[in-house]
């Protein structure tokens, strides 16, 4: 099963792309494509309902967020409303530990995203603040990424011994499907996609090599 | 310079600060179409029965103030980081549109830049009818580390 972790639609601030424009565009294009995650920033979607598109498109969409910490910015899978409640999503200081320990208390899931990137990427504050504790997984494929940043990702992940997710973090329509990541098992719900990153069978993908 | 970006956030957002006349007139209505390079009649056209402004022609407007007075923060220091319109109804020739600004949301995020304060200065436009004919987000981005 194939899905593209981390999007941002027009409910993101910098966001430009409609979601029935994404699924249009997969469509079209015939993207090798199951589904894709809307990882609004800063904030959590709670209002949003996609299923007619899921039903229209036969696309899987689902709903998480990216928040910003002192380590830069990280993905949140199976955002609760209890999560919702635990810390302020857009405030750029969250601390990282904060934010994972409440993630994990919650049932969720915590990615740190592009994190070779310079300043909102986690490897890049290493040297600083030394490597941050409870993380299992990184962004290692981001379909944003420049230069090296992906290479580095995945020389640095491996270092520490993290599994890693691909994402094109898609603002625009043309940019979904860049970078996702493969599962060997079927993911119909947040809760299945929460329980599948945890579990570690999966890999991070590019498009050239889907 | 530090910056209480919630304090500015509340001192601020809500904060109607200036309000503007505009006299539309047909020559600048089609001009603007078509430079916008677009062909349908009802934008270009004056003599067209329902001859109106493009869409986004409220993005050409601009008040008298860009921020509120006593902003914490120079202008000059900022960029232009985009327009959003909403057009709600259409604008006509002899239309009289005023234009209404408020500071409508202040936030933070960080980049590969750095930290940044967004600062996103909304324009009401309403005709002589009272009709809120359309809405234009402009925000503006200040680098927090250069202040």
């Amino acid at each position: 099963m194939i899905l593209d972790l981390h999007n941002h639609s027009i409910k993101s601030d910098d966001g430009r792309a409609k979601v029935e424009n994404y699924c249009k565009w997969i469509t079209k294009r015939g993207l090798d494509l199951d589904g894709f995650v809307l990882s609004e920033h800063r904030q959590y979607d709670s209002t949003s309902d996609y299923r007619a598109l899921e039903d229209e498109y036969g696309i899987l969409i689902l709903k998480a967020s990216e928040v910003e910490t002192e380590y830069g910015h990280v993905l949140l899978f199976g955002v609760t409303e209890d999560l919702e409640h635990a810390f302020d999503f857009a405030d750029v200081r969250n601390p990282l530990e904060m934010v994972l320990r409440e993630t994990q208390r919650c049932g969720a899931f915590a990615v740190p995203c592009h994190p070779s990137r310079t300043i909102v990427g986690m490897f890049s504050h290493y040297d600083e603040l030394g490597p941050a504790e409870g993380v299992e997984v990184v962004e290692i494929l981001n379909g944003g990424g420049r230069g090296t940043e992906n290479a580095d990702a995945i020389a640095l992940a491996k270092k520490y011994g993290y599994r890693g997710i691909g994402g094109s973090d898609a603002h625009i329509v043309s940019h979904i499907g860049r970078c996702v990541t493969e599962f060997d098992e079927e993911i119909e719900s947040i809760e299945e996609l929460v329980s599948a990153l945890a579990g570690g069978n999966y890999r991070a993908c590019s498009v050239e090599s889907v | 310079m530090e910056i209480d970006i919630k304090a500015v956030k509340k001192e601020f957002v809500g904060l109607r600060f200036d309000e503007t006349t505009f006299k539309m007139k047909s020559e600048r209505i089609a001009a603007f179409a078509t430079g916008c390079g677009e062909t349908e009649a009802r934008f270009i056209d004056p003599e067209d029965s329902d001859f109106q402004a493009v869409p986004n022609y409220a993005t050409s407007f601009h008040g008298r103030r860009n921020l509120p007075e006593h902003f914490p923060v120079d202008i000059r220091r900022s960029f232009d980081a985009g327009k959003c319109c909403e057009s709600l109804a259409p604008i006509r020739p002899g239309d009289t549109i005023t234009g209404s600004s408020h500071i409508h949301d202040i936030y933070e995020k960080t980049g590969r830049s750095g930290p940044m304060m967004f600062v996103v200065h909304r324009m009401e436009f309403t005709n002589q009818a009272d009709t809120l004919v359309a809405i234009v987000d402009w925000r503006m981005v200040i680098r927090l580390g250069e202040m």
